[in-house]
């Protein structure tokens, strides 16, 4: 008979003890993950602003069980023709959907979204700490939440400081123009300011004989986003797409005017502006080609890398310039592109999916904003609060703060993309005549009646009646911010 | 006895029964295959080219007969489209022959590297159009482009803008459809003249003809067909062009460059217009067979 020592017995009872403890624990560890196991797929514009997916992987593995499976990208200008196709086919491919918000409308409009009100009150997205413009025009919808914030793209001035600053140029500008070189305020002040500091290979600037032409300004002027840079004109001069009823305002004297300061900008920007688009509108700034810009927010980061700028420590950031009505300037920040994050109603794991969204908007927003490494733009006041995590990459807390406080500026003068179904189509069709008139195919005037015309076939192509009550809900949060006056 | 006749005779009418229509069952496979991957997309287009389809809205398709293509005669920018899509058809097949011709016949003698210089003249053929597109988006960019480089190096100007001025936006993607394709039809007519018989042009030397009238009454004639296959090759694939126009222009400046594949495109996954974008898709099939069937024809008439 085999016999067994009383201590042998203990050390046996102890390990199982142990073992069931720690087996006890494992599993009650893994039950506090909520999601433990679920794969989703997160899809949006390819490259440095889809990182983040990749970095927080584990973590959010870690803290959810939540298993990021794909990160699909697709060309930048690709984004809404590929979303499209997929919610029209429903095919649930994705689960977390990056996009830019001129498509919200569309896309929450004809129900391709989850609106995220219920899930916002499960796990708080923070809105209160959301800039008003970003909150309330790039997220919500008809009053429903239906995106949470990403990046907080919006335009702002960019201005060469050591030119702006520089004794001899500031002298000659008074007496050029009879009062003092300064960063403009209005649009006209602008334009001043571009032709000035426009000058030909071999003529001193600074102090320095140019060793190629130089100019005051650069515009994005290729086709795409043309628009945009329009609109920041159109905006401060009071302008708004249509009336109450539908029927355009585009083409009025507001818009004529703004079409006429932009083509005018022109002719102080490098002869290939045309052809200018993010990348080259960037690198004509960096590489010290031109005094002033009108670029998103993340130049003045770029500018402070010596590996692609020869501008280190010479880029002043400014509010856009407005338009002077009465003894006010108003300005309008346009906010293209700016990403959201949304859940597809036909995603598979939907409460899983805003998790994800929600720690990305949330909890690692700070981070990923004040990273070079992403293309991502600050958007909430915690963001404004912490010139410290953007001191590194803009050279000082100083020029850190200054920074921080133009864009929260910028931000609150945000002029809002127009947002109803089919604003890929009109926002195009305004793009494309915009840049006609710019490229001298037609006055500005026949382009801007051109688009209201085109505008006015696209609204009834559409269903007029239910475009004006879409626009009309858009109208009550424009009024809400005081865009609409 | 009936009963014994009847059998033979219903298996004699099943048996010619099967011979008539064994065929018919051997190809029905084929023509199903057939019917479901060409003819049935092509069917689903036409149908739809006669709707008012609208993904943008939640809006049901109609039928609107006509309204479509009635839309396109009046729209000015197919118009524009069609206008650019001509001009690359008739400058880029128009040079790319020419050109072709010329180097097939500087190929066609024996020289040192005859093999190593025809080789290298598929390179371009082979490049994908991306990068093709991506290539010329530098030679043709105005501050770091060499094309620019050289202009300003001989003195000659400061250069053009020249993907973002109207008037050269669109010569500018003429140029690059050139480069690519002129080596395709230089391989083909080649082939064209080593087929063609030395004792035709030993006959042409007997009788005394000069070299342009060997030229002219000899290798041209007989290298017709060539010419007439590389052609509608080359026809049909410049009035799809889309690839160089997306990537060198995007069709602009404003619609300097737009191409009707491009205008199309857009319509189909910009305006997600279905209905009108397959309405353009029909015209552009209908314009492309047209000018294939009179290709066709004048190959059949020169055998004749």
């Amino acid at each position: 008979m085999l016999r067994i020592s009383r201590r042998f017995a203990l050390v046996v009872v102890t390990m199982l003890a142990i073992s069931l403890l720690s087996l006890g624990g494992i599993a009650a560890g893994q039950s506090r993950k909520p999601f433990e196991g679920i794969k989703i797929v997160v899809f949006g514009d390819a490259g440095q602003n889809l990182k983040p997916f990749e970095w927080y992987k584990d973590k959010i593995k870690e803290e959810s069980g939540i298993v990021i499976d794909q990160v699909v990208g697709v060309p930048f200008t690709s984004v809404y023709e590929k979303l499209k196709t997929e919610f029209v086919a429903q095919t649930g491919a994705y689960d977390v959907v990056v996009f830019y918000p001129a498509y919200l409308g569309e896309f929450a409009g004809l129900g391709y979204l989850m609106p995220l009100d219920d899930f916002a009150k499960k796990y708080d997205p923070k809105l209160d700490d959301v800039s008003t413009g970003v909150r309330e025009l790039n997220c919500k919808y008809g009053g429903k939440l239906y995106a949470l914030p990403y990046d907080g793209d919006v335009l702002n001035l960019y201005y060469r400081k050591d030119l702006f600053n520089n004794a001899t140029e500031k002298a000659n500008f008074k007496k050029q123009f009879g009062r003092d070189l300064k960063v403009p305020e209005t649009w006209e002040e602008f334009l001043d300011i571009a032709k000035f500091f426009t000058r030909k290979k071999g003529d001193k600037l600074a102090g320095e004989t140019l060793k190629e032409d130089f100019y005051g300004s650069a515009e994005l002027a290729a086709r795409g986003f043309s628009y945009a840079w329009w609109l920041a004109r159109f905006g401060s001069l009071g302008g708004v797409y249509f009336d109450e009823d539908m029927k355009p305002l585009i083409n009025s004297e507001k818009g004529v005017k703004a079409l006429e300061l932009f083509k005018e900008s022109l002719k102080y920007s490098p002869p290939d502006v045309m052809a200018y688009g993010y990348e080259e509108l960037k690198n004509a700034y960096l590489e010290g080609k031109v005094a002033m810009v009108i670029q998103w927010s993340d130049i003045q980061k770029k500018a402070q890398d010596p590996r692609i700028s020869k501008i280190e420590n010479r880029s002043g950031i400014a509010a856009v310039p407005g338009s002077r009505v009465g003894d006010k300037i108003v300005r309008s920040a346009p906010m293209p592109v700016g990403r959201v994050l949304a859940i597809p109603r036909t995603a598979r794991h939907p409460e899983a999916a805003y998790w994800v969204a929600r720690y990305l908007s949330v909890e690692t927003s700070l981070h990923d904003v004040s990273s070079s490494e992403t293309g991502l733009d600050p958007y909430r006041k915690s963001h404004y609060a912490n010139p410290k995590s953007f001191a590194a990459l803009l050279g000082n807390e100083e020029a850190a703060k200054e920074y921080l406080d133009i864009v929260a500026v910028n931000l609150e003068n945000a002029y809002p993309e127009l947002n109803i179904p089919g604003a890929g189509n009109y926002q195009d069709v305004l793009d494309l005549y915009i840049n006609r008139a710019l490229s001298g195919e037609m006055t500005p005037k026949a382009a801007l009646d051109a688009v209201a015309k085109e505008w006015d076939q696209i609204t009834k192509k559409l269903g007029a009646a239910r475009q004006k009550e879409i626009y009309l809900k858009a109208v009550e949060t424009w009024k809400a911010l005081g865009i609409w006056q | 006895m009936n009963r014994v006749t009847a059998a033979p005779v219903k298996g004699r009418d099943f048996n010619s029964w099967i011979d008539k229509r064994l065929p018919v069952l051997f190809v029905a496979p084929v023509v199903g295959i057939l019917l479901t991957l060409a003819i049935g997309p092509l069917l689903f287009i036409f149908i739809t080219s006669f709707m008012s389809w609208e993904l943008v809205s939640a809006a049901a398709p109609q039928f609107i007969w006509f309204r479509n293509y009635l839309n396109i005669v009046l729209d000015s920018r197919f118009w524009n489209a069609m206008k650019n899509t001509l001009i690359l058809l008739v400058g880029g097949v128009g040079l790319q022959l020419v050109l072709g011709l010329i180097t097939a016949l500087l190929l066609n003698r024996e020289f040192k590297l005859k093999r190593v210089v025809t080789s290298l003249f598929l390179i371009p053929i082979t490049i994908a159009p991306v990068v093709v597109g991506f290539q010329w988006r530098v030679i043709y960019h105005e501050s770091f482009g060499p094309l620019n480089y050289i202009i300003r190096m001989l003195r000659l100007g400061n250069g053009f803008a020249w993907l973002a001025d109207t008037r050269t936006a669109l010569f500018s993607i003429l140029v690059a459809e050139v480069w690519q394709w002129t080596p395709f039809v230089t391989i083909v007519l080649l082939a064209g003249l080593q087929s063609i018989s030395p004792r035709v042009y030993e006959a042409a030397n007997v009788d005394g003809a000069t070299p342009w009238q060997v030229f002219r009454r000899v290798t041209l004639p007989l290298l017709k067909p060539t010419i007439i296959i590389v052609a509608l090759f080359r026809v049909m694939d410049v009035f799809k062009i889309f690839d160089l126009v997306f990537l060198l222009t995007g069709g602009g400046p404003g619609t300097a460059s737009e191409s009707v594949s491009l205008y199309t495109y857009i319509n189909g996954f910009r305006y997600f217009s279905m209905g009108y974008a397959t309405a353009l898709a029909v015209i552009q099939l209908l314009i492309v067979t047209i000018i294939c069937m009179n290709l066709v024809k004048m190959m059949k008439v020169r055998r004749a």
